[in-house]
């Protein structure tokens, strides 16, 4: 027993006697040392940002790009008075007191946390509050880097700080307060790539906050840079596009390129400028950013239109599916009009056109025909056939918040008007892409494209490929999607012919649309609507060389005649892109700094071999009397 | 009087009681600082403080219930607890985890950690059958580790490594209490040292010394130390080389499943801090609620495993002896409980209990020092938690059912 005994005694003695030795050591011997590491010296661990990616056009020339910015930031644990603190904020930054005392509250279980105060200082103003933060330890400026958007669109969107619900929403992704974060466009649809991941660093700092260097036995997780994206845009076609479009005309302009599905220029007019948001916004600024015209609006993608006459190729090619006309079958004569029961639906050409083919009858843009055809079809195989045309749906690209458009069925009509409805009436209506259908600019482009592209719809896209620390491919980003359009080859044929008769045709409403070593082929609408006087300008169309090149879309709002409008700005487009159609198609070279470096040193040591097989051999040089150490 | 016939008055030890009255109350005290924030004049406090206090009462209300228990159906219990307590670390296991690991039960706002009652049902167990008449060392040691080996399997498993060191020395506690010779415990506990041992090749050497004077101290033959020094000496030389044979992140692996709360910055930024707390606290430290590392909020877990640093900030040198002298007195009464008790299974179950307190305290003010790698060990009866709390005060409330029970029996 108390052998036993003694065991446990002796040691829980020793035991005791080491800790004892050791918090003499500690706190007696080193306590002095301990003292001025806490109270000047402190040890944080410090968030590295990740770089954000940036964005380049298909050219490696940058669209957005990250420039250093001064922010300024509080450690709430470190402050002395209160009031003295809020008035000082209030006078150089415009933050009321009540602000500070809430941004304090908040950080109260994290004191050593920097609270960002300010950000986007501009330079003389940080270096003139500089002087000033002797007196407030608890304030400091940090360089950080925030966006510079230097060719401002409606694809690229713009970042800003995170928000409450984001950060709560997005909890697991490891966004710190002070994080920026894609708020609209391609910036928030791929925030994931652009983001990156925040690294981690124990410092050593002094009581200003200014690092003494890594701890010795601390640690160090290094941030992962986000990925840039380089898109398919061409900035100067890109640039061309946006001032061709007349000003004081709200609407958009958007060119693909047919093989690929990318787009090479996307505008949405008005434009803003998305460096606005880089800072803190005045009233008056943010009037103007929601001004009746809805600058900030995206066109493109977030608006939808009825696309008049440009929609006919779709009736057409439901008529030709459906073997109820063929190239040359000729319906009902256009008299300036059609009777359907007791309602006289006009043409536009109130002196009428006679009778027409297919051909003549997208030429000309008769109604009439498409009228007679509309009697013919029936409103569900119309819906289905919109669908497959990949209408009234999504495109898919990549950008949030893509609206889908719009084509009625039955039992809408039935739930909007009442059982007894007549659909007829809505029917003819829709053969001329009036009425209730619904479509956005780029689904009327994709769908262009896909007859360009022989019957081959594919989705269109920004996102060319990733550099940085990965490069990957659009497809290996997500799949582009591809289907193939409900035509067979020949109806196919009609079609395009029908296209192509439109801008070379004696009659053809687009004729002026003619480019120097391509054909042009094209539709021009002016839709009707209920949102002003004039109808909608829309011109669709697409020129081909030996292989099909580039589709265009352009759409004004209540601006008049597409083929008045419309088709000017969509030439001046072809003839921009075919008068630099080399500078265009030129595959772009990596540059330098996107290059790993292996392949930088593999070129370098290329150029080496070059060099030395041109040099004579060198002598062999003598044995030096050197000692060699060794260790 | 029958109110209070709970309490034998001449056998119940007050001064048992009163020590861990006052380790309880050290802890409020530490746990209200720790909870507290000083922000220039304003002062906020968390709700950790009267949870400790909650819990506290609960245990205290835990220990008149044990002590009115009768002992015999006390003894009844125990096995089927033991059963129950197997099942729930089975099923923990398949609960979501969290960070890393499959430990806890939660049901609305109470935690249950099948894995500390394990501790003491377990010790209870191997207790019982270690202890029957006539057993040979060997059959001790089998029934030892075989009873343990179940609950410590499945604790790996969650994982938790740090808990399952502690059943460990529970059992070496056990086994010298139970009388198993000396010898046989230091052969159970030889290759564990080899292998702290190898970090420094003096360590191999003087401890394969004191390892050959010890058994032939014991009267081992020469052919059991040679076989002992020869394995031993094996472990100790081929761990660092298996060791070095291992690439970085296998290494970390190895590192994270010892701890999973392992710092992921490494080298113990937790440790670093609370070095400098301590430290800092110099002689008499910065006085009660002024520490300012503890203000500022470096160390995530001072309220739990890293409460000690608060003390060394706060009290100094001073405060730190004291905590360390009130757990030595604490423990040493604990000895003197088995000394006192003569029934044998009772001796060597309040020996393994006293074991897993001590190695509890003392990895968990080490680690506070910087002497051992950051665990997830707290300090009983003073860092925060409703589980450790209630099962620590349960174990020392079975002692003292014990001391109260002398000479009801034959």
């Amino acid at each position: 027993m108390n052998k036993t005994s003694r065991v446990f005694l002796i040691s829980c003695a020793i035991l005791s006697g080491i800790l004892i030795i050791a918090l003499f050591r500690l706190q007696v011997i080193k306590g002095g040392h301990y003292k001025r590491v806490a109270e000047s010296n402190f040890v944080r661990i410090r968030r590295l940002t990740a770089t954000r990616g940036e964005i380049y056009d298909q050219k490696y020339r940058p669209i957005v790009q990250n420039i250093p910015s001064h922010n300024l930031y509080l450690t709430s644990g470190k402050i002395q008075n209160i009031p003295a603190l809020a008035r000082f904020l209030s006078l150089h930054f415009d933050i009321t007191v009540q602000e500070v005392t809430e941004m304090v509250l908040k950080q109260r279980f994290r004191t050593y946390e920097e609270i960002l105060v300010v950000d986007n200082v501009p330079f003389e103003k940080m270096l003139s509050v500089s002087e000033h933060l002797n007196y407030f330890p608890e304030l400091t400026f940090r360089i950080g880097s925030t966006r510079d958007y230097l060719h401002p669109n409606h694809f690229t969107g713009y970042v800003g700080r995170i928000n409450e619900r984001e950060y709560e929403r997005y909890e697991e992704e490891d966004y710190s307060i002070n994080s920026y974060i894609g708020k609209t466009g391609l910036e928030r649809y791929y925030e994931v790539l652009l983001r990156g991941k925040d690294g981690r660093e124990v410092v050593q700092v002094d009581a200003q906050g200014r690092s003494l260097g890594l701890f010795q036995e601390g640690g160090y997780i290094e941030p992962l840079n986000g990925l840039s994206l380089v898109l398919t845009i061409d900035n100067e076609l890109q640039d061309f596009a946006s001032r061709a479009f007349p000003a004081g005309i709200k609407g958009t302009v958007v060119v693909s390129d047919v093989s690929s599905g990318g787009i090479l220029a996307y505008v949405s007019k008005p434009e803003y400028d998305p460096n606005l948001f880089m800072q803190r916004i005045t009233p008056e600024i943010w009037n103007d950013l929601n001004s009746e015209d809805k600058p900030l609006m995206d066109r493109v993608i977030h608006a939808t239109y009825p696309p008049g006459s440009v929609f006919k190729p779709i009736t057409a090619g439901l008529g030709l599916q459906k073997q109820i006309i063929n190239r040359h079958t000729r319906l009902s004569s256009c008299i300036g009009g059609f009777q359907v029961g007791n309602r006289f639906f006009r043409c536009w050409d109130h002196s009428g056109h006679g009778t027409s083919n297919v051909i003549e009858a997208l030429m000309e843009s008769c109604d009439v025909f498409f009228y007679d055809l509309s009697l013919k079809l029936r409103l569900e195989d119309f819906k289905a056939y919109v669908l497959a045309s990949h209408l009234g749906t999504k495109t898919g690209i990549d950008l949030p918040n893509e609206r889908q458009g719009f084509f009625p069925d039955a039992a809408w009509y039935r739930k909007t008007f009442g059982r007894n409805v007549g659909i007829i009436g809505h029917k003819v209506n829709l053969s001329i892409g009036q009425g209730e259908v619904l479509t956005t600019p780029l689904q009327m482009n994709a769908y262009y494209a896909a007859i360009a592209n022989n019957g081959t719809w594919i989705q269109p896209h920004l996102l060319k490929q990733t550099v940085g620390r990965a490069r990957l491919t659009r497809q290996q980003v997500e799949r582009i999607q591809i289907k193939q359009l409900p035509f067979s080859q020949s109806d196919l044929k009609v079609i395009q012919d029908g296209l192509y008769a439109v801008c070379n045709g004696a009659k053809g409403t687009a004729r002026s649309v003619q480019v120097p070593k391509a054909e042009t082929f094209g539709k021009t609408g002016s839709a009707e609507n209920f949102m002003g006087k004039k109808t909608h300008a829309w011109f669709c169309g697409y020129i081909v060389t030996d292989k099909p090149e580039i589709a265009v879309t352009v759409f004004m709002e209540n601006a008049g005649g597409g083929s008045a409008m419309a088709a000017p700005v969509a030439r001046q487009i072809f003839d921009f892109y075919m008068g630099n159609i080399e500078d265009i198609k030129r595959p772009a070279v990596l540059p330098p700094q996107f290059r790993s470096a292996e392949e930088l040193t593999q070129d370098r040591s290329e150029t080496l071999q070059q060099d030395i097989d041109s040099e004579p051999e060198p002598e062999p040089m003598q044995d030096s009397n050197e000692e060699v150490q060794s260790d | 009087m029958k109110k209070f016939s709970l309490i034998n008055h001449k056998k119940f030890d007050f001064v048992l009681l009163g020590l861990l009255v006052a380790l309880i109350a050290v802890g409020f005290v530490a746990i209200f600082t720790a909870s507290t924030t000083v922000i220039s004049d304003q002062v906020i406090t968390a709700s950790h403080w009267w949870k400790q206090i909650i819990f506290a009462g609960i245990a205290g209300l835990a220990i008149a219930l044990l002590l009115r228990l009768p002992m015999p159906i006390f003894d009844i219990l125990i096995l089927p607890a033991f059963v129950l307590n197997l099942l729930a670390l089975i099923l923990v296991l398949f609960t979501p985890a969290v960070s890393g690991s499959h430990r806890w039960f939660s049901i609305g706002n109470v935690n249950f950690q099948p894995s500390e009652s394990a501790k003491l049902l377990t010790i209870l167990m191997v207790a019982r059958y270690i202890s029957k008449e006539n057993l040979s060392e060997y059959r001790q040691i089998l029934y030892g580790f075989g009873i343990m080996i179940v609950p410590v399997i499945l604790i790996m498993i969650e994982p938790d490594f740090g808990t399952t060191l502690v059943f460990w020395a529970s059992l070496m506690a056990m086994f010298i209490a139970a009388e198993v010779p000396l010898f046989f415990i230091l052969l159970m506990v030889s290759p564990v040292i080899s292998l702290v041992a190898s970090l420094h090749w003096l360590g191999i050497i003087v401890w394969i010394a004191i390892l050959i004077f010890l058994l032939m101290r014991a009267r081992l033959s020469w052919v059991a130390i040679t076989v002992a020094c020869i394995i031993n000496t094996f472990i100790a030389l081929i761990t660092p080389v298996f060791w070095m044979g291992l690439k970085d992140y296998q290494q970390n692996r190895i590192l994270t499943f010892l701890d999973p709360t392992r710092d992921p910055l490494g080298a113990g930024y937790q440790i670093i801090q609370s070095k400098i707390a301590i430290g800092s606290g110099s002689l008499t430290g910065k006085g009660w609620l002024m520490g300012t590392q503890k203000n500022m909020n470096f160390l995530p877990e001072h309220h739990t495993d890293f409460i000690f640093s608060v003390i060394g900030e706060e009290f100094g040198f001073v405060g730190s002896i004291f905590i360390v002298l009130l757990f030595f007195a604490f423990f040493a009464r604990l000895i003197h409980s088995v000394i006192q008790l003569k029934v044998r299974e009772r001796k060597v179950a309040t020996a393994g209990i006293m074991a897993y307190l001590m190695f509890q305290t003392f990895i968990n003010i080490g680690m506070n020092i910087g002497l051992v790698p950051a665990t997830g060990i707290p300090l009983p009866f003073i860092s925060y938690g409703g589980s450790n709390l209630l099962i620590n005060t349960i174990s020392v409330a079975v002692i003292l059912k014990y001391l109260n029970e002398r000479g009801f029996i034959k």
